[in-house]
């Protein structure tokens, strides 16, 4: 199984096995008279989980951190906005121009910054959080674009051929997100994925190991601009109406790194993990009336994260198979207790809670990593150098 | 065959001049001691030759190919490889991925996978089987200068740049990588080595270059060069002059 697991079509065939199952989630729905609240909730985890994994694809894997996020999934929306409602395009192939514009304007970040050495680190982070603010000012100066007064996006054409609106939001995430998860799959098995990791590790050895560390750093964030475009423009269909303030703003990068992180940056997994908690937890605590809490209950689970869990929640779980389920099952058992269990939404919720807090609980040192040789080795670099 | 040249070779750091019109060559099937005191532009020679630093003046070729302006990941895929004197491994990979990553690249670019496979054979090479799977805090010193041996060759290199792969270890260690040098020339690749102990390189080089403050103020064979004055006022402090 674990050698099965390890070849690089593995992941993707599952990937896309269990997609094309979820395909028919709302011929279900409908048949079984449930409420289609359920295809929003859906929709809008694989709205988290094509912007996180587009994100992890450039981030987690080379170590740049990135706040344009933001920008790329604007400029979809935006895409869709501007070409769609004011100037009547179709709006499938828009769909693409969003991501290939959104492409190009990381190819564009990646130009510039890249060829600087200097530029690496904390100067690169405030470069891409620039460029979003740079972008809204644009789209409010630019009457082509915004104008400062906003695009009403309720009224945009919608082929037929895709269903009712909830049923045809549902599709089109499915696809972004699958999509994304299986290119950061592809990406994590391929050359490409150790070339960034190598990367993260060190980049000027990766250079001399014989790395493009330039080329493959454009490819990357390329492909995570292309992709969180993509995501943003089918976005549009989701927002009845766009305002620059809303769209170009911190919100989406954030939440985004708080998935990836908290679900862990190293495997193309942790993202979507991280979308599927992050949103599960706030959309019930948002239903509860707790929106204020819901932040602080979920920075706070951030904070632990990266101080207790460094590899991330996916890594860990895998690591503590039984911790896990046993987490999971009382959590489903703690609901039944506590209530109320209004909804399959609420199941979830307390099953993933389960689950993070048994993949959470210290466990006694069971060997993990020897310090103690590290620890001469240094020293004796130390003593190397200062020789 | 492996012929690098250099010539007139400058690099500044700020008001520095750390090579100051550096001048040479390495023929295939040397082992080149490169010497001289601490400070003296032996790792920024190697930094600039390995395309890590570019030059701020002068002209590197390698096989009649000037190289003077290529990133340092098409200098390896000609065939030059380095390895660095204060190890630096990539630290979230295990021993064997450290290696299989200059597998992927290169003149003849593996798959991951077949990459992985190959790369045990040079764990095997510098006796590092062992510790394939193990994260790279649980190997000393010793260990990981032989992982940057290990990484450096599996980019199947015609020249390599040895920085300092004996700094830091114990006589018995030193022993055995004197004899692991020799088997990596004797396998066809030619070398250039840095070393702060005269014993190792007198043993080991078929030629000697010396650095003084950026520039070279001997070249040639090994027994004559430690010889010269200059050399040992240099290299050795005036107080082995007086002594």
């Amino acid at each position: 199984m674990k050698g099965l697991a390890r070849r690089p079509w593995f992941a993707p065939v599952v990937t896309l096995m269990v997609a094309a199952a979820l395909w028919f989630y709302p011929n279900l729905l409908d048949a079984a008279g449930w409420p289609v609240f359920y295809l929003l909730f859906a929709y809008t985890v694989f709205f988290w989980t094509a912007q996180s994994s587009s994100w992890n694809l450039f981030t987690g894997f080379s170590g740049y951190f990135s706040f344009g996020q933001g920008a790329f999934y604007g400029v979809g929306v935006y895409a869709v906005g501007v070409l769609v409602v004011k100037q009547g395009w179709p709006l499938l192939p828009t769909f693409l121009v969003g991501g290939l514009l959104s492409a190009m304007l990381g190819l564009f970040i990646g130009l510039i910054v890249f060829r600087l050495r200097r530029l690496r680190g904390e100067i690169f982070a405030l470069m891409t959080l620039a460029v979003a603010f740079v972008l809204g000012a644009v789209a409010r100066v630019s009457s082509t674009i915004d104008g400062g007064q906003g695009i009403p996006l309720s009224s945009v054409p919608v082929p037929e051929a895709l269903g009712s609106h909830p049923e045809m939001i549902f599709r089109l995430g499915l696809i972004t997100a699958v999509l994304a998860v299986v290119v950061a799959q592809v990406v994590q098995h391929s050359r490409l994925g150790w070339g960034l990791f190598s990367i993260r590790d060190d980049e000027d050895v990766a250079e001399t190991l014989g790395v493009p560390t330039f080329r493959f750093k454009m490819v990357a964030l390329g492909l995570t601009a292309f992709l969180a475009g993509l995501s943003g423009a089918v976005h549009a269909l989701q927002v009845s109406y766009v305002t620059i303030e809303e769209v170009f703003n911190i919100r989406v990068p954030l939440m985004v790194i708080l998935m990836s992180i908290l679900g862990g940056t190293r495997h193309w997994m942790g993202p979507v993990l991280g979308a599927l908690v992050v949103h599960t937890m706030s959309d019930r605590l948002n239903r509860a009336g707790l929106e204020a809490v819901s932040d602080l209950i979920i920075g706070g689970l951030l904070i632990l994260m990266i101080v207790a869990v460094k590899e991330g929640l996916y890594l860990r779980m895998r690591e503590r198979p039984w911790a896990t389920s046993i987490g999971g099952i009382l959590g489903v058992a703690a609901g039944f207790v506590i209530g109320p269990l209004d909804s399959a939404v609420t199941h979830l919720a307390y099953v993933l809670l389960g689950a993070v807090l048994g993949a959470m609980v210290p466990q006694g040192r069971r060997g993990g990593r020897p310090s103690s040789p590290g620890a001469p080795a240094a020293e004796a670099i130390e003593e190397a150098v200062g020789g | 065959m492996a012929d690098l040249r250099f010539e007139n070779v400058v690099k500044h750091f700020g008001g520095v001049h750390a090579l100051d019109g550096v001048t040479g060559h390495v023929s295939g099937g040397e082992i080149l001691g490169l010497v001289g005191p601490n400070g003296s532009g032996k790792s920024t020679l190697i930094h600039v030759l390995s395309g890590h630093y570019d030059a701020d003046d002068g002209r590197i070729t390698f096989d009649g190919e000037d190289i003077t302006e290529r990133p340092a990941h098409r200098v390896i895929e000609m065939g030059v490889a380095r390895t660095y004197q204060i190890p630096r491994p990539f630290s979230t990979m295990t021993a064997l991925e450290n290696v299989s990553v200059p597998l992927m690249f290169g003149a003849q670019p593996m798959r991951p996978e077949a990459a992985r496979q190959a790369a045990r054979e040079w764990l095997g090479f510098t006796g590092l089987e062992a510790y394939a799977d193990q994260p790279i805090s649980s190997l000393n010193l010793h260990q990981l200068k032989y992982l940057e041996l290990a990484r450096a060759l599996a980019a199947r290199p015609r020249l390599v740049f040895l920085d300092e792969v004996l700094s830091g270890l114990n006589p018995s260690e030193i022993n055995d990588s004197i004899e692991m040098v020799r088997r990596i020339h004797a396998s066809g690749i030619t070398i250039v080595i840095v070393e702060h102990l005269v014993r190792v390189v007198t043993s080991l080089a078929t030629r000697i270059m010396v650095l003084d403050r950026g520039r070279v103020i001997a070249d040639g064979d090994p027994g004559e060069v430690m010889r010269k004055p200059e050399v040992v006022t240099a290299y050795l402090g005036k107080r082995a002059q007086g002594a």
